[in-house]
Parts: C-alpha cells; sequence; structure tokens
C-alpha cells in the first residue's frame, strides 16, 4: 500500500496541472492517457482553457466517463463570453492525428511508463516532432521512492513496462529537449519522510518542457496536414454555451432587453394608474413624464432608466375607426397604443444590455432579426405594445365558484333506482 | 448476519426506502417490515417475498424482485419510485380474475405509452461474481473484471457483486485471472446465477437504466428524475424564467405488456442566482421584513449549483454564516470563498451573503454516518420551479400556461416525434441494439368506456347535464335546493369605497335566493375602514346527486398539506360523512411533525367520525370507504403496510363485534398517464365520465382510471384510482361508478370534479390549516364545511 499522501497522490498531481494552467493560462490543452477523464473533469472549470482534448487507447473507458464532460445544467442559464469546446479521441499516443497539432499545452501524466521503450521513442517523436506544443508536462513515477512504498514487490502496477530513476527519467528528458528544441525543468508532487527528499526524491517525477522558440508561437504553419491519415477515433465533442454563439447572444439580449422593456411598463403604467385617481392627464405633453418618474420610490437602477425614457417616451396613442372605410379590416373600433424606447437610451441605461451588445448599430442588428422585439422603421427604437392584455382575463375556472348567468330549466323524473348491495 | 447488513457488506445498497406519508423523510414504520431479504441464488427470479400483512407467501415475481435486487445505476440508495413490489390484489378474492367494469360506451383511445419489442427469446443472464481474494473497492472490482472484454462483450451491467450479460457464457462457471495494480494476483469466479425472462423486475429496471443512458446519447440533461432538452430553451423573459422542455420515462410491467410512458415535462428555470433573487427581494421589501420574506420565498425550493449536476432543496437560511466562513476539508480549515475558487475556479463576489442550508438526506459510503448538511453559497445557485408567490401570480401563470399548456394534438405529436428521435439517432440506436431493445412507434391503442351521465337531484327534481361540459350551473338555475337554512342573522363587511358594490351584491343575494329557496333576511351592514378583507361565504346551496342505492354508507377522504416553511410540518385532514345523501361532514385536522406517521393522528379522527355518525343516525356505518390522497411517488407501501391496519384498529375500537365493510382506494392526481379520443382524425381529450381498466393498470393493482373533468385548455390528466384493500364486495363496475358520482358531490361546484368530493374537502381543509390557521380547528366547527 502506498503511504497515505494528503492529498491523495494522483489529486496532487492534477493540483499541479492545474496551478501550471492557473498561471500560464494556455488556450488549447490536450490530456494524453486521460482515462477516466478525471483530469479533464476539473480542467473544464477553468475558463482561460478554450479548447480542451482527451485521448486514451482506451475508447470503452472514454464512452463510459464522456458524459460527466456534458455542461451542467446552469452551464446554460447564464452563459458567458467564455468558450469551451471538449474532444475525446480513441487512439494511441504513438500515431500522428493532424487533430492534435498546434496545441499549447500537452500532458501525459503517469503515460509513459504504461509504454515499452520504443514506443517510448514514437511518443517523444509525435509529441515533439509532430504536436509541437509551446508547454508539455510528463509525470512518471520514480522507481527511487518505491522502496518507501510499504508492501511494494515490483513496479507499482502491473502493465508497468519501466519505472526509472531520477537520473533515467532526466538524461531521456535532456535528450528529446535538445533533439526537438525544447528546455525542460524537472519537479515533482509527493514528498519523501523528512530528511529524505534529497536522496530518494518525490514519489512522482515530472518534466516541464517549454519549446524555445518563443511559447507563443502555435502559429507555426503545419503544411503537411492534408496528407496526414485521421489516426484517431473522434468519440465525443461538445461546445458548451458561450456568447460567442449568435444565437445564444441574441437569445440572452433579447430576454434582457424584454425584462428591462416590461419592468419599465409595468412602473409607467402603474405612475399613470396614480395619476388617473388624482384625475390629472399624463402624457399631454412627454416632457412632463420626467417629473412624475422621478417622484417614484422604486429601485435606483429603474429609476435613473425612467428619467432617460420620460423624456424620450412618445406615446402613439391613435383611435383608428374602421367604420365602412373598407379595407378588408373588420374591426370596428381598436385602440392601438405603443411606446416607442430609443435604443440609444435602453443602451446607456441598462449596463447588462450594453455589455452584451457592445455597440448601439450591434444592438440594432440583433435586434431586428428577432421575431420577439418590434423595432421602429427606422430602426432607432423599439416599440412596445401597451394594449392592456389582461383585459381579456378569463380566469380558470376549474374549481372555482361560477356566478349566475343565466336562467334554464329541465328536469327529469328522478333516476331509476339502481340496487348494487351484494345479496347477502 | 441480518440480511440487509449482508447486503451492505457486500457493496450494494439494498432495501426499499420506507417514506412516512406526509413526512418527506425515511422513516421506519411499525410494525417494521420484513428486512428485505437476499437475491438468494436459486433460479428463475424466484426469490422469497417480502410478505406485508396482505400478501400471500406466494409473492409474484415481478414484485418481489424489486427489493432484493437493485442494480446500481449510479450508486445510491434510491427510493423505488413505481411503488413496484406492492401486491395488493391477490388479496382481494372478487377482483382476481377481473377488475373491470362493464358498464358505459365502449370508445377508442390513445394513451402515452409505447411497447418495448425485444428480440424474440429475449434473457438477461445474471451472474455472481466472487474476487479471491476479497476487493472491498467496488471501483477496483468493475476494473479488474473489465479487463476481460474478449470474454464479457461490451453490453454488460456490473454493480460491484452482480453482473448482467445479454449473452450466455460458455460454462456455467467462468475463471478469469486479474492483477491488481501491486501485482496481487486476483481470481474472478463468475457464476451464472439466473435466468432473467423479459418481464422480471430486474429487466424492467434493466430498461430503465438503458433508457437513461439513451437520453443521455441525445445531450438531455438531468435535472431530478427527468432529462430536458437545454438546447431549445422557451424563455419568458418578463419573469426572468426559462423553460425547458423535456420528457418524463417510466418503464413497467403494465397490465399485459412491458411499455414505456413518456409524458411531456417542462422544467422551470430562473435564469437569475438566488443571490440574484435575494437582492431583488430585499429591494421590494425592505431590509426589515426582509428576512422574513426570504425564508418564507426561498426554503422548500430546489437549487441548481454551478459546479456541480446535483440538486439540493433549501432547508434553512444561515443568516450568521458569510462565504468568508470556514469549514474542515482534509486536515486543515479552509473558507467557501477559497473553495470554490480553488476546486472550481469560482469567484464569489458578495462576501456578505447568508449561506443556503440542505440538509442532504442520501447516505454516507455504505457503513460511513450520512453526511452533515450541505452549505450552499446564494451566489452559485440558481433556483428551479416556481415560489409559492409566484403561483399565486395570475401573470406569471397565464404566460407559463402559455408555453406549457399543450393541446392534446400537440401533446402526442411531440410524444411521437420522441420516440422517433431516438430511432434516427444513431448513437442511442447502437446502444438499443446492442441490448436488443425497440421500441414501438406508435402510442398504444386501447379502449376505455365513457360512463352515463349522472342525474343531478336538486329539490324535489331532477336532471341532467352537458357531459362535455361537465358542469350544470345553468341546469341548476331557478330550482329550489335540497335543504337550505334560511340566512336570518347576517352581516356584510365591507369598505367605504366598495359601499356600491356591496349594495348591488345584496341585491343580487335577494334576487337568486329566492327561487332557490333560501330566505335572506336583511342583514346588518358595516361599513369599514382597512384594506384587510374579510370574506364571508354567504350562500348555502346544497347540490348534489343523492348516492341512495348503498345505505348506511360513510365515504371517508384524506388528504395531506406540507407546510414546508414551519418546519416541514404536516397536516393530515379527514372528512368524512355523516348522512346518506352527503350532505352533512364530520371534519378534523392534525398537525403532525417531523417523522411522525400521518395516521396516528388521523385513527383518532376516524374514531371521532364513527361517534358523530352514531350520533346522527343511531347506528353506525355498514360500509366504508376511505379515499385516501396526498400519497406520494414511493409512499404506496406505508399506506399499505401500516395505515390500513390503522384504519382497522380505529374501526375494531367502536365494539367487537362491529365488522363494516371496508374499502380504502388511493387517489393519485398528479400521474404521467395520459388519454387521447380521436374526432376526425384529431387528437382531443377525452369526455368526462372516461374510465380506462386495462392495458395500463398494473397488474398487480385493482386500480382503474377516471377522467372526471373537462379541461378548457391543455390536455387532461385522469385520476388514478387504486383500490388497496377492498372487503366490500362492490363489483369493480360499481366501485368506479360510485367514484365518478362521488366527483359529482363537491358543495362548492355545480359541475364535476378531478377527485372525489371527500378528498377535496379534506385537500381544501389541510390546505385552510396549513396556509392560515397553523394549528387544530375547534372541535366545535367539526360538522361544519368552513373550510371551502
Amino acid at each position: 500500500m502506498e503511504p497515505i499522501f494528503t492529498p491523495a497522490l494522483h489529486k496532487q498531481r492534477h493540483q499541479f496541472v492545474i496551478d501550471f494552467v492557473k498561471r500560464n493560462r494556455p488556450r488549447k490543452v490536450v490530456d494524453l492517457g486521460c482515462g477516466e477523464c478525471s483530469l479533464l473533469k476539473k480542467l473544464k472549470f477553468h475558463r482561460e482553457v478554450e479548447v480542451l482534448v482527451g485521448v486514451d487507447i482506451d475508447g470503452a473507458k472514454l464512452k463510459k466517463c464522456m458524459h460527466g464532460l456534458a455542461p451542467i445544467p446552469t452551464d446554460y442559464l447564464q452563459p458567458t463570453y467564455d468558450q469551451l469546446h471538449i474532444e475525446l479521441y480513441q487512439g494511441s499516443v504513438t500515431q500522428n492525428d493532424p487533430r492534435l497539432r498546434g496545441f499549447h499545452l500537452v500532458t501525459s501524466i503517469e503515460l509513459i511508463e504504461h509504454l515499452t521503450l520504443p514506443d517510448v521513442e514514437r511518443f517523444s517523436e509525435v509529441v515533439f516532432g509532430y504536436m509541437i506544443p509551446a508547454e508539455v508536462i510528463i509525470s512518471t513515477p520514480n522507481s527511487e521512492y518505491n522502496p518507501l512504498l510499504p508492501g511494494l514487490r515490483g513496479f507499482r502496477h502491473s502493465d508497468h513496462k519501466f519505472e526509472w530513476t531520477r537520473a533515467e527519467f532526466q538524461s531521456w528528458a535532456v535528450k528529446v529537449s535538445s533533439e526537438y528544441g525544447y528546455e525542460v525543468e524537472f519537479t515533482g508532487v509527493g514528498e519523501a519522510p523528512p530528511g529524505q527528499q534529497e536522496r530518494v526524491g518525490y514519489c512522482s517525477q515530472i518534466a516541464v518542457f517549454h519549446r524555445l522558440r518563443g511559447r507563443d508561437g502555435c502559429n507555426i504553419l503545419f503544411a503537411d496536414d492534408a496528407e496526414d491519415l485521421l489516426s484517431y477515433t473522434l468519440l465525443y465533442t461538445v461546445n458548451y454555451p458561450s456568447l460567442h454563439d449568435n444565437n445564444i447572444l441574441r437569445r440572452v439580449l433579447v430576454s434582457e432587453v424584454i425584462y428591462w422593456t416590461e419592468k419599465l411598463k409595468r412602473r409607467w403604467r402603474e405612475v399613470r394608474t396614480e395619476e388617473r385617481d388624482e384625475s390629472i392627464v399624463w402624457c399631454q405633453t412627454a416632457a412632463e413624464g420626467d417629473e412624475c418618474f422621478r417622484s417614484s420610490e422604486c429601485g435606483a437602477e429603474i429609476n435613473r432608466l425612467m428619467e432617460h425614457c420620460g423624456r424620450y417616451m412618445a406615446e402613439n396613442q391613435e383611435e383608428e375607426v374602421f367604420g365602412t372605410k373598407g379595407q378588408g379590416k373588420q374591426e370596428s373600433c381598436r385602440l392601438q397604443r405603443c411606446v416607442s424606447i430609443p435604443l440609444a437610451v435602453l443602451w446607456t441605461s441598462c449596463p447588462k444590455v450594453s455589455a452584451l451588445s457592445g455597440n448601439l448599430s450591434n444592438l440594432r442588428h440583433l435586434l431586428t432579426t428577432d421575431p420577439e422585439v418590434k423595432l421602429s422603421q427606422d430602426g432607432s427604437s423599439l416599440l412596445v405594445d401597451l394594449q392592456e392584455q389582461d383585459l381579456e382575463e378569463e380566469g380558470d375556472h376549474d374549481l372555482e365558484d361560477s356566478g349566475y348567468t343565466e336562467v334554464s330549466q329541465c328536469s327529469y323524473s328522478a333516476a331509476q333506482e339502481e340496487d348494487w348491495e351484494p345479496n347477502v | 448476519m441480518t440480511g440487509r447488513a449482508r447486503a451492505r457488506s457486500r457493496g450494494r445498497a439494498r432495501g426499499q426506502e420506507t417514506i412516512a406519508p406526509g413526512a418527506s423523510q425515511a422513516r421506519e414504520p411499525t410494525p417494521a417490515p420484513v428486512p428485505p431479504t437476499e437475491g438468494e441464488l436459486v433460479g428463475r427470479g424466484r426469490q422469497k417475498g417480502t410478505p406485508g400483512p396482505f400478501s400471500a407467501e406466494a409473492v409474484l415475481q415481478i414484485s418481489a424482485g424489486f427489493q432484493q435486487v437493485k442494480l446500481g445505476d449510479r450508486g445510491g440508495r434510491r427510493r423505488d419510485f413505481h411503488d413496484a413490489g406492492i401486491n395488493t390484489r391477490q388479496a382481494m378474492e372478487h377482483v382476481k380474475d377481473s377488475k373491470t367494469g362493464s358498464s358505459g360506451d365502449v370508445v377508442p383511445l390513445t394513451a402515452n405509452f409505447f411497447r418495448i419489442l425485444s428480440r424474440p427469446q429475449w434473457v438477461l443472464y445474471q451472474y455472481h461474481v466472487d474476487y479471491k481474494p476479497q476487493m472491498e473497492s467496488r471501483r477496483l472490482r468493475s476494473a479488474l473484471l473489465f479487463h476481460h472484454e474478449e470474454t464479457l462483450g461490451s453490453a454488460r451491467s456490473f454493480d460491484g457483486a452482480l453482473l448482467f450479460l445479454p449473452h450466455r457464457l460458455q460454462g456455467k462457471e467462468t475463471v478469469l485471472h486479474s492483477e491488481t495494480k501491486h501485482g496481487e494476483k486476483v481470481q474472478i469466479t463468475i457464476t451464472l446465477t439466473n435466468e432473467l425472462p423479459p418481464s422480471s423486475p430486474v429487466c424492467i429496471q434493466f430498461y430503465n437504466i438503458i433508457f437513461r443512458r439513451i437520453l443521455r446519447i441525445l445531450n438531455m440533461q438531468q435535472i431530478g428524475r427527468n432529462y430536458y432538452n437545454p438546447n431549445d430553451p422557451l424563455n419568458i423573459p418578463q419573469h426572468r424564467l426559462t423553460i425547458w422542455p423535456g420528457y418524463t420515462t417510466t418503464i413497467l410491467q403494465y397490465e399485459s405488456a412491458i411499455m414505456l410512458s413518456t409524458d411531456v415535462s417542462h422544467k422551470v428555470l430562473r435564469s437569475e442566482t438566488v443571490l440574484d433573487f435575494m437582492i431583488n427581494l430585499r429591494q421590494q421589501c425592505g431590509g426589515q421584513r426582509f428576512p422574513d420574506a426570504c425564508s418564507k420565498e426561498l426554503i422548500g425550493l430546489i437549487v441548481l449549483t454551478k459546479y456541480n449536476n446535483k440538486t439540493y432543496r433549501i432547508d434553512e437560511i444561515a443568516w450568521d454564516h458569510t462565504p468568508k466562513n470556514t469549514f474542515k476539508k482534509g486536515d486543515s480549515d479552509i473558507s467557501f470563498k477559497n473553495y470554490y475558487k480553488s476546486q472550481y475556479n469560482l469567484n464569489i463576489s458578495d462576501d456578505n451573503q447568508p449561506l443556503l442550508v440542505s440538509h442532504v438526506k442520501r447516505m454516507g459510503p455504505a457503513g460511513a454516518p450520512p453526511p452533515g448538511p450541505a452549505m450552499l453559497i446564494p451566489e452559485l445557485c440558481y433556483l428551479t420551479g416556481l415560489t409559492d408567490k409566484m403561483r399565486a401570480d395570475f401573470k406569471i401563470m397565464k404566460d407559463l400556461d402559455h408555453h406549457t399548456k399543450l393541446l392534446p394534438d400537440q401533446r402526442e405529436d411531440r410524444l411521437t416525434r420522441f420516440v422517433s428521435n431516438i430511432q434516427r439517432n444513431a448513437d442511442a440506436q447502437a446502444e438499443l441494439d446492442k441490448w436488443g431493445l425497440n421500441f414501438d412507434k406508435m402510442l398504444l391503442k386501447l379502449s376505455g368506456r365513457i360512463l352515463p351521465r349522472e342525474r343531478i337531484a336538486q329539490g324535489s327534481r331532477s336532471y341532467e347535464y352537458s357531459q362535455a361540459q361537465a358542469d350544470w350551473s345553468k341546469e341548476m338555475r331557478g330550482l329550489p335546493l335540497i335543504s337550505s337554512p334560511p340566512l336570518n342573522n347576517w352581516y356584510m363587511f365591507y369598505t367605504s369605497r366598495n359601499s356600491n358594490e356591496a349594495q348591488m351584491l345584496l341585491q343580487n343575494i335577494n334576487k337568486v335566493s329566492a327561487p332557490l329557496g333560501i330566505r335572506t333576511q336583511r342583514p346588518v351592514m358595516i361599513e369599514y375602514e382597512d384594506y384587510q378583507e374579510s370574506l364571508l361565504r354567504l350562500l348555502q346551496q346544497n347540490v348534489g346527486p343523492e348516492t341512495q342505492m348503498l345505505k348506511h354508507l360513510m365515504i371517508v377522504g384524506i388528504d395531506c398539506y406540507h407546510d414546508i416553511s414551519a418546519g416541514k410540518r404536516s397536516i393530515g385532514a379527514l372528512v368524512a360523512s355523516l348522512n346518506n345523501s352527503m350532505s352533512r361532514w364530520y371534519s378534523k385536522c392534525v398537525l403532525q411533525h417531523k417523522g411522525q406517521e400521518i395516521m396516528d393522528g388521523l385513527k383518532m379522527a376516524l374514531t371521532g367520525a364513527l361517534k358523530d355518525y352514531l350520533k346522527f343516525n343511531n347506528c353506525l356505518p355498514s360500509r366504508i370507504i376511505v379515499y385516501r390522497d396526498g400519497v406520494g411517488d414511493g409512499q404506496l407501501h406505508s399506506v399499505v403496510n401500516y395505515e390500513v391496519s390503522q384504519i382497522l384498529e380505529s374501526i375494531k375500537s367502536m365494539g367487537h363485534d362491529y365488522v363494516p365493510k371496508l374499502s380504502v382506494v388511493v387517489v393519485k392526481k398528479r400521474i404521467s398517464t395520459r388519454f387521447f379520443a380521436h374526432f376526425n382524425g384529431k387528437a382531443t381529450n377525452p369526455p368526462p365520465g372516461t374510465v380506462v381498466d386495462t392495458e395500463v393498470t398494473r397488474p398487480e393493482w385493482y386500480d382503474f382510471y377516471i377522467v372526471s373533468q373537462a379541461v378548457r385548455q391543455g390536455s387532461v390528466s385522469p385520476t388514478h384510482y387504486n383500490v388497496v384493500y377492498d372487503t366490500s364486495g362492490l363489483k369493480p363496475d360499481h366501485m368506479q361508478r360510485l367514484t365518478y358520482k362521488l366527483c359529482h358531490m363537491y358543495y362548492n361546484w355545480q359541475g364535476i370534479i378531478r377527485v372525489p368530493a371527500p378528498c377535496q374537502y379534506a385537500h381544501k381543509m389541510a390546505f385552510l390549516v396549513g396556509q392560515s390557521i397553523h394549528k387544530e380547528p375547534h372541535s366545535k366547527l367539526e360538522d361544519l364545511l368552513y373550510y371551502l
């Protein structure tokens, strides 16, 4: 049994990667030998990562675990600008696949010791010579630590093909670095008991490689892409909801706009009814509106918005009377009332709307194509229907007591007798 | 070692949780249920049963198996929401052969069920897997076993001890060898223990697990028990609501076949966090009233978190906690703020928010003590569902209905599309093919019966009503009532603002009361200056068909109401008829606290009702029919095992020679079964009076569905009646018709309602007490219908 590390050793290895990601903010990360995807599941919370890829030879294991990487319900509720795209491949790290080129970070946690030495050779070629990521993290057991693991005979896992000492690992890493143009540092997790660290080193040794030719140089051209075969099988792919998706952006924006306009409308109506009670006809001139909004006590934000809008709101009260004039319209008299809210006001007063749309013309552009909102003809303001919908309030009569409408009578003779009692 | 302990030691969660009715927490009722027995190594799924008071030794395979063998789907201990394993029908001789009625016209219907078509001779093979040496960790067991994919194949299910395969391994016993990480050699012995036919309970549970996998393949999100589609939300921005369309699905053995029952379901989600909600609320009601208002609105609601896929119920708000508080993680203390930052990279911006407390019911890993309450950060939680305040808001409900109320043809269309989507999705189909399963493409066709219209007796006359409307408000006008006490001494309270309206009301009352035979005197008019309204129900009506076919009958209705805000108190209400014309009712309400059985109090109430009946009629009823409402999913078994015996005891207390005929009927309104009638090729709601007692009922129950009410919008939802105890000897047909008749008897509505009148009375009373009174009503009110 391994001595109990706190936190557990595998967690420490993952934490090492996560800390690295937090410091270096790579945007595209691939985990080779991702197994049960536990590292990916942690990395998905670090939204500086935009592309997250996992590769493992065991497709069945991936299939079993892949749904754990799906977005959770709350990811859909308030999407942010962060993007995340996750892909899982079944494939061998000894084979090239063009889809894995151009990553910022490649991690390979406790993987290489499962490969035969010739395969390790091929692995180095694939990772450093073909994928050419900016940074690589490789961890492997440190065999010098093994005597401290009680009850351990042979390797730590039956599938291990080798377990290296620090010197063996470092000589491999240095050789690879000089061959492919990387520099390497060594560290590890799982410290030895006090006083022995120097002698045995970390339980898991880790090498961190940096590509020498500029670390932000993921813009190397991979000219030969077309010739490469796609040797990996794509098992799973998912896009996290993000405001970069125009449909989602529009949906969120329109929701926000409607929320604010509805709030305005309600408030405006309240003010109107108050005024009506005092038998003052409001809105003869739009300028008057300014004052009555200010006097109302409601949230500071909406107050500010109302102030703005009061100045601009113009009530188009048109009474259209269609008599016998024809034109195919049958409504005899329709009261159509609209309030127009200039987009500029909306944009300046609702911080969320402005943050979402970026600029005014973008806001206009996003709103024009949406069927849920109505813009004025020149597209400069939002038309809000003031039609009182609750005029047609028809209560749900289910189980409600009803009043009396009309009286009609029909009576029948009493129901015929039926005897249900079984003969006793 | 007891069966339960043994089950635990084998790393499997067994046993059906017993849920006390009313109380939402698990508690074992007395008499204690027989501990679930092990899935013995016997053939053909015949295991020893768990006989309750009413089940004979020969337990149906379907029922028994569920309690014993549970496949580890997510490893947790889960409640059996399907109430399987409760076999009540066999104890009732008169319905053993047939539980179908006969009256009424046969009508062709479809229901929201799809048949499962598995390939012929489909058998699931159950293996027992043994490790030598013993392996403790379930994960390790799986890993070791799955090294042998070439032997086992890709279609397999393993819960740590039981392995299920759709094919047979070569020998009866297969020995495999694996090696652990540490090089330890392990011998795995796989022994065939069972061949499960498609209808066995394990297989059925199995279908459900596979089906859930399918839904996940379709990229649906699980929230609670159902799956929803997040990619096509319906937004109601004015209320900051988002609705996800989804489906409820259950696969069960129904009367004649195994079927998938699926219904359209909508999940209401809030596109704001709990913190946003709190800030809004504070703005609305001010700092002083805020804590109270906040508790009232939030407690009992279900939240989703930003960092995992779990749902939590808010049980408390910890006002004295903030995200800066610390908790123990491993050996060290860490603040909530730092924990969420380091673990999930989530920033908490408001350091002064209180925390939400959720008492996690789920047990810890086998043997370990249950974890303490979960502390949640409002900023990281989203609300789901509606608050009571929102439910009461007409506008919100209207906007919601607009999106969620589906006409029968829309609903039918969505369901058919759902099943065809599964069939079109290659991955989903591959998963089904792997196991050799398939679903019917068409909704289940079945036939129901429309019960004849009832005659309404009012005063000296009786009349019929329009069946489609299920209402006789027109017909009742101008006829004198059966009995109408004069309104001699009464008050009318009104505000000065409404004095005109008050006068109008008075005039109208005078106008209508004369033809109805109510004598009214002029009231004492009191004008008051107050916004508080005191509502007086004035008109004493008395409408109802007389059910004279059964003499000396007492109908009892029981319902309960869960008062979440007042420390999870539940209120049980019992209403019992006192005369033959069902116009006098005895009522009693009991408050019960956490963990208390609802029948403890209602037993006394029933005794009280019987005594009152004796006083009124000078005799005890010779028949008692109890309609029990408010039984949640998975609670049936405590009604059957516990409540029925309580009722019997209470009857016995009236005298040893008193043996009335008793029927106990469990009434369920919130079900996902839907029926569609077809009219001119279009799906419509079945007319009121439609009874279904075949195909979609359960073979082990004496149950039926009645559509009693008419709805104006959306699809009608039938009511499910499950007769769990019956010594009345009434034919099923009579039981159905009596139930339907009772749906006509509600005092306050001149139409047919969803449930028998006593259930509705009990509901109203429990609601009133739970919402407003909060204590037991005075005993003087016991025989008045004051609670309507």
